[in-house]
């Protein structure tokens, strides 16, 4: 069987989540391999989440938020990107790929951008193949 | 040990939309193997009444504690079913959604592959359930008075419907009158009434209605607080800053013409006799039809469509142009009988109550209606020569015809598009609203909520919301304003109980989350040397949850044990899956 990637995507409730049910209401079609978990503000998405999609045997995460000056919550997208950068580095500390994690704004009425994105991100990962943390963990354990 | 939980969980169908791509029985029958559920069903649909009374059934008779329904995005239909546990004595909160219809079923076309997601995100739903808490409901009192942005006749309207109620109203209004757009309009379509009989006796009512406060020539910078208690400061006219305090809010901030000097087909600002149809209006609220040299137009050119229904420009239709360019033939018609005029569309949209009507009557006024190819092939105007006897030459190829096109005329009048405010952005930053592509604002649900916005206590109405016609600013701005009256008299609010908390036993004091929190909603006690958040103020984003290095900070409804959990049932099942 070929490898079919899973990606755990996290999508703020007002922009990102209201765009994703947008690509459905028009019925737009994208790789199944994404999973969404709705949080209010990107800004709630904890590194712990990240990593712990990781180490449950997701191969990529993808985060979606309000486009810079538009999130519901003022700012809390720019404390999303930060996160981000600063969880990128330590990506590559421990020696997982950068590509793993995405950031990308989604606006409520961006479906198409949102589809476009879940399949240009599947192929990302699908290129990179299996993430092999959920298996070192086990065996470490 | 830990306490047995008792979940229940219904499987939609929503007739074939998602059982056609998912299947819903099978979901069902995996699901129900799973710890901690107690029944799990399918059902053709959740939302209807019977489906309620299922999961009100099935909550006395099992004793249910929580619910999990799987089935459309819990934007539509989360309060739906809360209501239904309320009504069957749990708390609101016991309740999780699974998306399998916008998020599964609407967007697959592989069955195996939707069913596979399908269980997975009903297993992370069920997984997340289990952290679940009750919360209970925070109730406000509402503040009476409305706060109205646009004295526009949407924003009159509304003004007029809640003053007349006996409630208080703050009307702003950026320029330094009342009535918007429709102030500088001559006659309305398709009825012919005049502009001004209109508005005029309107206008009056609220400058005598006591309820009705006006500021001209003021802008509302930020607006702060929450459904029922909001508060601003104005600086009208004067200078003088004055404070004002709302329970709600009407945001009938209007649109503006697209300015077609970006078109070069049309030469405006080049030709002095091509001009907008706002310009136009004008001259027929003079009572004076005369091109830059003072003379009557033997030729007169109406083009449509300019900037709308165009990917370079507005990709959307303005909605009331094709109606108002028919009005214009009928002024021009009686007031220059021999006049030659020349209707230069795309489509004719008539739409709405006496509108196709009016477009019959108007071709036998001998009007000439020409088709051009709006996507690809715009009319391009050129200066004629003196031979010509005219003072502009239109060419295009005629669409029915199939011809290429010359049209004599001494005046072009262009039917520019509708466009969102320049200060749109502002506003919708201002209130808390989102706005779409093109910057008009999002209502909270296109069909079935059509008026209010994400941001509980904040309506949209009129032109802000898209371009329409008077009336349907007028239906909308009523509407708000009902809703806003029937809040009113209830007295008091329900607001959002997912806010944070702090839990003093571990808050280090690092304060982290004060500098965080976009709302100021979190202090520092130095007494006790722990955070404190106001859960008044706060609205709920959990930035401070997910900045907090002890884990301290709670953010309710989304806790880290929730969403962790609902991580890890997302991937056991889908790993699992895989392999068989």
């Amino acid at each position: 069987m070929s490898y079919e990637p899973t990606i755990v995507a996290f999508l703020c409730n007002w922009c990102s989540y209201t765009g994703a049910d947008l690509a459905g209401t028009s019925r737009m079609k994208y790789a199944s391999n994404v999973r969404i978990i709705r949080v209010m503000c990107s800004g709630r998405v904890d590194p712990t989440f990240v990593l712990s999609a990781f180490k449950e045997g997701a191969d990529g995460v993808l985060i979606c938020g309000c486009h810079p000056g538009d999130c519901h919550y003022h700012e809390g997208n720019y404390k999303c990107l930060r996160r981000y950068h600063l969880l990128q580095k330590y990506f590559q500390q421990m020696g997982l790929d950068k590509d793993r994690l995405r950031l990308e704004w989604i606006s409520a009425s961006e479906g198409r951008q949102f589809a476009e994105l879940v399949d240009s991100y599947t192929e990302t990962v699908k290129n990179l193949g299996p993430c092999k943390m959920k298996q070192v963990i086990e065996t470490l354990t | 040990m830990e306490e047995e939980k008792r979940i229940g969980v219904y499987v939609c169908w929503c007739g074939t939309n998602i059982a056609k791509m998912v299947d819903v029985v099978d979901v069902a029958k995996e699901i129900g193997k799973l710890p901690n559920v107690v029944i799990a069903k399918d059902y053709k649909y959740m939302c209807s009444d019977p489906g309620q009374e299922l999961i009100i059934k099935d909550i006395k008779e099992h004793n249910l504690d929580r619910v999990v329904v799987s089935a459309c995005s819990p934007r539509i239909h989360e309060l739906t079913f809360r209501k239904a546990l309320q009504n069957a004595g749990l708390n609101p909160y016991m309740f999780e959604m699974a998306n399998i219809r916008e998020q599964v079923s609407w967007v697959h076309t592989d069955r195996g592959e939707a069913t596979r997601k399908a269980k997975s995100l009903v297993a992370a739903a069920v997984n997340r359930i289990t952290w679940h808490e009750s919360l209970d409901k925070r109730t406000v009192d509402i503040n009476p008075a409305t706060m109205i942005i646009g004295g526009g006749i949407a924003g009159i309207s509304a003004a007029l419907e809640i003053g007349n109620s006996g409630r208080k109203i703050f009307l702003i209004e950026k320029e330094n009158k009342l009535g918007g757009h429709l102030a500088g309009v001559d006659l309305t379509f398709p009825y012919m009434y005049s502009a001004d009989q209109i508005l005029k006796p309107l206008i009056k009512q609220v400058t005598n209605n006591p309820n009705i406060e006006v500021f001209l020539n003021t802008q509302i910078d930020e607006v702060f607080g929450y459904v029922g208690n909001f508060e601003t400061k104005i600086t009208p006219g004067d200078g003088k800053e004055v404070e004002l305090k709302f329970g709600n809010v009407i945001v009938a901030s209007g649109l503006k013409p697209y300015d077609p000097g970006g078109i070069e087909n049309y030469g405006y600002g080049k030709l002095p006799n091509v001009i907008t149809s706002l310009e136009f209006e004008q001259m027929l609220k003079k009572g004076k039809i005369v091109t830059k040299e003072g003379a009557e137009p033997k030729n007169v050119a109406i083009i449509h469509c300019v900037g709308s229904r165009n990917k370079d420009y507005h990709e959307y239709c303005s909605r009331i142009c094709c109606m108002t360019a028919l009005k214009f033939s009928n002024q021009l018609r009686s007031a220059l009988p021999d006049t030659n005029i020349f209707e230069c569309y795309a489509d004719i949209r008539s739409f709405g109550k006496g509108c196709e009507e009016f477009y019959a009557q108007t071709s036998r006024k001998d009007i000439m209606f020409l088709m051009f190819d709006q996507k690809n092939d715009l009319p391009r105007i050129r200066k004629a020569e003196t031979m010509d006897e005219c003072d502009m030459l239109i060419e295009f190829n005629e669409l029915l015809s199939g011809e290429d096109i010359e049209v004599p005329a001494d005046m072009v009048v262009l039917m520019v598009a509708l466009e969102a405010q320049e200060n749109a952005r502002d506003i919708a930053h201002a209130v808390g609203v989102s706005m779409c592509g093109n910057e008009f604002y999002i209502e909270r649900h296109p069909k079935l909520d059509p008026v209010a916005t994400t941001t509980d206590g904040v309506y949209v109405v009129g032109g802000c919301q898209s371009p329409k016609d008077i009336p349907d600013s007028i239906s909308q701005a009523r509407a708000a304003a009902a809703r806003i009256l029937a809040t009113i008299n209830i007295g008091q609010v329900e607001v959002e109980v997912t806010t944070a908390v702090v839990n003093e036993d571990i808050c280090c004091g690092c304060q982290t989350c004060v500098n965080v929190c976009p709302y100021t909603a979190i202090s520092f006690d130095e007494e006790k040397g722990v955070s404190v958040v106001n859960e008044v103020l706060c609205k709920g984003c959990g930035t401070c949850g997910s900045t907090c290095p002890t884990g301290a900070i709670r953010s309710r409804h989304f806790t880290d044990k929730q969403i962790l959990s609902q991580i890890e049932g997302l991937m056991s099942t889908s790993i699992e899956l895989q392999e068989v």
